[in-house]
């Protein structure tokens, strides 16, 4: 969900349009989670930089090419991963920031470091509330033979809105 | 593990030769996603955001081919 509570999918949808406000609106929302991504990964706010600019500026280009069901947060963080790789490989080939590279990135291939991807994701209060509100709302979920009968005006409003997207 | 080590299994990994084990062993440090260091505030959020906004702005051109439409406000300021 944006700032302006637009889902996802319907910002997608507006990027197919050229629409450069739902761009953004989706910038805005994966901009800072990529960038910290990379930052704790390269040790570098400029490489971090650079990798989350390329990656907005191949989706800008390649927006009329978006596949059916297109998952943005698959698509961005496979790219940055892919490019954070591509990072430290070109490092290592021109012999830049040896020292970094040795002391911030090669400790983070220790058994005991690579452990953390195994355990559980930490979950934030509010998304254990959230979690458990959906829960909730499951197990109120009438059989049904016990739900109300829908009015005949809410079936034609159904029916109504599959005919317009069809 | 040695930086020429490191070199040789991400250039491995990126041709696609990794072995298996490499790959896994890459695949699990880009998973790991523990954040040692110290929120940024919210101004330097901003910040972050801006530049690297205006340096995709800047690289796309999108602001001069698809001009963002005026608000229904200033276009009725605009007729008085």
């Amino acid at each position: 969900m944006s700032r302006n509570f637009i889902p996802e999918e319907t910002l997608i949808d507006q990027l197919l349009l050229d629409d450069t406000t739902a761009f953004e609106e989706l910038y805005h929302l994966y901009c800072y989670p990529l960038y910290t991504y990379c930052t704790n990964k390269l040790n570098s706010p400029v490489d971090a930089k650079r990798i989350v600019r390329d990656v907005f500026i191949v989706l800008w280009e390649k927006r009329r090419s978006l596949p059916v069901n297109f998952s943005l947060s698959l698509y961005l963080y496979q790219e940055v991963r892919k490019a954070v790789v591509g990072c430290i490989n070109e490092k290592l080939e021109t012999d830049k920031d040896l020292l970094t590279i040795q002391t911030q990135v090669i400790p983070g291939f220790a058994v005991v470091n690579l452990q953390q991807a195994k355990r559980p994701v930490k979950k934030t209060y509010s998304e254990i509330r959230y979690l458990q509100s959906l829960a909730r709302d499951k197990s109120n979920n009438t059989p049904w033979w016990n739900q109300q009968p829908a009015g005949i005006a809410t079936l034609k409003n159904v029916l109504q809105k599959a005919f317009n997207l069809l | 593990m040695t930086t020429k080590i490191l070199h040789q299994k991400a250039n491995r990994y990126l041709c696609g030769a990794a072995m298996p084990a490499e790959t896994r062993q890459i695949q699990a440090w880009l998973s790991c996603t523990d954040n040692n260091k110290a929120p940024l505030s919210e101004e330097e959020k901003t910040l972050i955001e801006k530049e690297i906004l205006e340096e995709v702005r800047s690289y796309t051109a999108y602001p001069l081919f698809y001009p963002k439409e005026k608000p229904w406000w200033k276009k009725i300021t605009a007729v008085f």
